[in-house]
């Protein structure tokens, strides 16, 4: 496929996805313009159905296309100043495919627009007539980011030595900077129809609703903060099951070596992300709960309450892939053999807080079923059931999970330092202190209110982040001059471990699927909560069930349409593959022109 | 490759075959919309308290909290020997009988908060009907004690709704023929949320001084279209003043209110 036949599809999407936003929301949105009817119909699975599916696509897609140039200038910045080119090639080769996938991005934006006019006009007058000026820099923004993305992209091999690199590496960040804007805005739009300003009832005509009080509302920041986190995890995942069919699907031990490398990366990013997502999570529960205690009763302990055991379970395979495929990894390090006894009991710390985490407690019931359980709890599994309990074994998993990263990090080196076994004990102190502070309020959780308990859980977190932060700290500094064991040998994973790379990320989209099931269904029969009700027939919020249903087709979609992306990729244009190691290290920063080894030359400018 | 391929695909929708699985094996619960209380003429109790007994455990939502945790009273078992909700209603008010208890318990939940639990309830007349919240009375009336909700309440109720609504339109949208500033402020409710002296409430921007910051034209612009600005320090009540002042006054009748509010200096 040519680039300016690939050029001309993606502008003719965006072109389409801009002409529905421009035209048909501002003209809908006029006053005055009357609205011949409340709802449309979608044949065989609704109105609902529909928008459900183009919105939830469309949004994988965008955290894809805003995820991956995250990742793309974090490893670019690790070419440019740690001298290593492999990341300039990961980072590139990853642009690649964001270029296509932003298309699909934008086909699915034009078609949940087009479904919200045709199937939600009132609904969707209603939205623009409050947002119609945000929707216009929306639209702005989005060019803006198109064309820095070519710019970008095209721009790699023009703008790779010397000073040209750091401003390519700019137009990187401003890259994030527009997506990040553009996602900022649309989360306004969502986060408003849930948190609309308070004070504003079904009387409230649209037009008199202050702009900055509906973007600016309760639920938009700690949404956008929660999502940046999300969107940086979902790209790390999707790079390693990229790469984990790389390797699968490998002809040479070099290719092997470099996707081996690559799926560790983006499962490092990937984990390591997730660590700090529930932490986001819990500030975007409170504030739901602060805005409304009906919603975040809703949510919590209403009949959405089974949905956290999924939830829970669904986490805990993200903990248990993750983890496994570290440990199946340092097979393939030298040294690695003197941690692999200590393996089973990270495991078995992990099964555990999965079971604990997964044990349901204040669940909805009729009276039969509370009959049949003697109470409104169960009881025995109500014991554990509870907060206390379920963050102890949480914080727990991270802890375990980062011990999983640091024997990683560890296995194949021999520090040097004077002070090394000094340093390794007081890391082993900062993650014993650590699990104690956990335990310990996990354990006095039982005997204090409800109030004093939910203020234990800050204790807990605190101390698990302050000694993965003085972990950290001390490793780096342990890890100063010190001796090999033996290099990595990339490629030499045996092809299990590539699978739990799949896993992660079916897990990871399901995940996001229910979650986005979690946000929107807490309004129940509300498009606007309290302001706007739902009067079509698809108002009732469906049971777990069916949405799984609606999530799993969301979900196929999604990954059918990333693979072909992915395969497209690969007929575009071949990845060059060097051989590792060595690691190459060139200079991207000399001031004279040289290529990069395993850059795309054919896209070599003539120079 | 083909084989390779195979297995991934069988890897990747195997996992989601699971997960589907898992969710429709749990209990599935459903969040129904209110329906429309439609009771006929002669309706009788039994009706009544069934219509409430089904937005107790469905659509009204109560079981989140009233029956399981801690968050709020268990109204279906005994609250330490006070006895069921019907039992205790009348008790727990002095002079106040069990249906009105019930009744503001629902509409001012904050009125008559239990000890020891915290002020989470909602005002349940922004999602439910007068009829539904009477309905819902009676239901919580039924257990351990005796019904009292009558016909004639839903119908008061109706008919109050009615006459402060009108058809759809804000509060006190009946415009009288007096000119009067003092007395058109207090009829148009703008003193409910608008210090003027020691009468109002502090909701919005007071009004005493207002003639010393603004002019008679500003202040025509705010009752007009009083969400065009926000006065500062009042964001979080922004866009809450009704925009329909140009439609219940008179032109005499703004004017007289506008150069009346100009003049508080």
């Amino acid at each position: 496929m040519s680039r300016s036949l690939r050029s001309c599809r993606i502008l003719s999407a965006l072109l389409l996805a801009v002409a529905t936003v421009v035209i048909v929301g501002p003209l809908l949105a006029q006053e005055g313009v009357t609205i011949g009817r409340q709802y449309g119909d979608f044949p065989v699975i609704g109105a609902r159905g529909a928008v459900w599916i183009a919105a939830q696509v469309h949004l994988l897609f965008a955290a894809f296309v805003l995820g991956v140039p995250m990742f793309a200038i974090v490893a670019e910045a690790i070419g440019i100043f740690g001298k290593d080119a492999r990341y300039d090639r990961l980072a590139k080769e990853f642009t690649r495919l964001l270029v296509i996938a932003y298309s699909a991005t934008a086909i699915w934006g034009a078609v949940l627009t087009f479904f919200l006019t045709t199937l939600y006009p009132a609904f969707w007058s209603h939205l623009a007539e409050i947002f119609e000026v945000s929707m216009w820099i929306y639209v702005g923004l989005f060019f803006v980011e198109t064309f820095t993305l070519y710019l970008y992209y095209y721009g790699w091999n023009h703008w790779k030595v010397g000073r040209a690199k750091l401003a390519h590496w700019g137009l990187g960040i401003l890259l994030n900077i527009w997506g990040t804007a553009v996602m900022f805005i649309a989360n306004s739009w969502l986060s408003y129809m849930m948190s609309p300003p308070e004070g504003m009832t079904a009387d409230t005509a649209p037009g008199m609703v202050q702009f900055w009080s509906a973007f600016a509302n309760a639920t938009w920041m700690p949404i956008n903060i929660h999502r940046i986190i999300a969107n940086v995890v979902f790209g790390g995942a999707i790079v390693a099951a990229y790469s984990g069919y790389r390797f699968l699907l490998a002809k040479s031990d070099e290719e092997r070596a470099h996707y081996d490398w690559m799926g560790y990366v983006g499962n490092l990013i990937a984990i390591g992300a997730l660590i700090v997502l529930p932490f986001a999570g819990y500030w975007l529960g409170r504030e739901i709960y602060e805005y409304n205690q009906q919603m975040g009763i809703t949510m919590m302990g209403g009949f959405m309450s089974w949905l956290w055991i999924i939830q829970a379970f669904l986490i805990g395979v993200l903990f248990l892939a993750g983890n496994y495929y570290l440990w199946v990894g340092m097979g393939r390090i030298p040294g690695a053999e003197r941690f692999t006894p200590y393996i089973k009991y990270m495991l078995l710390v992990l099964v555990i807080g999965v079971i604990v985490w997964a044990t349901p407690h204040t669940m909805i019931a009729d009276r039969d079923e509370l009959a049949a359980m003697g109470g409104t709890h169960h009881p025995f599994l109500g014991v554990l059931g509870v907060m206390s309990a379920k963050n102890t074994a949480v914080n727990l998993m991270i802890l375990t999970t980062f011990l999983s990263f640091l024997l990683y990090r560890r296995a194949n080196i021999r520090p040097t330092v004077s002070w090394a076994k000094t340093g390794t004990l007081i890391q082993g102190g900062f993650f014993v202190l650590a699990a104690l502070i956990v335990l310990f309020y996990g354990i006095y959780g039982y005997f204090v209110t409800a109030i004093v308990r939910i203020g234990f859980s800050v204790y807990q977190v605190l101390s698990v982040l302050i000694a993965i932060v003085a972990v950290v700290i001390i490793d780096v500094m342990l890890a100063r001059g010190a001796e090999s064991r033996g290099d990595i040998r990339w490629g030499q994973m045996p092809p299990r471990s590539q699978y739990a790379l799949f896993v992660l990320v079916v897990t990871f989209t399901w995940l996001m699927g229910l979650m986005g099931f979690a946000r929107s269904g807490i309004r129940q029969h509300w498009h606007v909560w309290e302001v706007m009700p739902d009067t079509s027939a698809w108002a009732a919020t469906p049971a777990l069930g069916y949405a799984a249903q609606m999530i799993s087709v969301c979900v196929a979609v999604f990954l059918a349409m990333i693979s072909f992306i992915f395969w497209l990729g690969g007929l575009i244009e071949k990845p060059d593959v060097v051989a590792e190691p060595p690691e190459p290290r060139e200079p991207l920063l000399e001031s004279h022109r040289r290529p990069i080894p395993g850059s795309d030359l054919d896209f070599q400018p003539a120079d | 490759m083909i084989a390779t391929n195979l297995k991934i695909i069988s890897v990747t929708l195997g996992t989601i075959l699971f997960y589907t699985f898992l969710a429709n094996a749990i209990p599935q619960v459903e969040s129904e919309v209110p329906a429309a209380l439609a009771l006929g003429a002669g309706f009788t109790t039994e009706e009544l308290v069934s219509a409430g007994e089904d937005l107790y455990f469905g659509a009204g939502g109560c079981t989140a909290c009233h029956g399981t945790g801690t968050r709020a009273p268990n109204l279906e078992t005994a609250e330490g020997s006070e006895g069921l909700i019907g039992e205790r209603c009348e008790a727990r008010t002095e002079g106040v009988a069990c249906k009105e208890y019930l009744h503001e318990s629902l509409v001012d939940p904050n009125g008559y908060l239990v000890e020891g639990y915290q002020p989470i309830m909602p005002d349940m007349s922004r999602t439910l009907s007068d009829a539904q919240i009477w309905a819902l009375v009676a239901y919580m009336e039924s257990l351990g004690g005796e019904v009292s909700v009558v016909a004639a309440d839903i119908e008061e109720a109706a008919s109050a709704s009615a006459a402060s609504t009108g058809a759809g339109a804000p509060a006190a949208v009946t415009a009288s023929a007096t000119m009067e500033p003092l007395e058109l402020l207090r009829e148009h409710q703008c003193l409910l949320c608008h210090m003027l002296g020691d009468e109002g409430g502090p909701i919005g921007p007071p009004l005493t001084g207002i003639g010393a910051e603004q002019d008679a034209e500003s202040i025509r612009h705010a009752i007009l279209q009083p969400n065009a600005d926000t006065t500062a320090g009042y964001e979080a009540v922004a866009g809450t003043m009704p925009a329909t002042f140009g439609q219940q006054l008179t032109a005499a009748q703004l004017e007289a209110m506008v150069q009346y509010l100009a003049t508080q200096r």
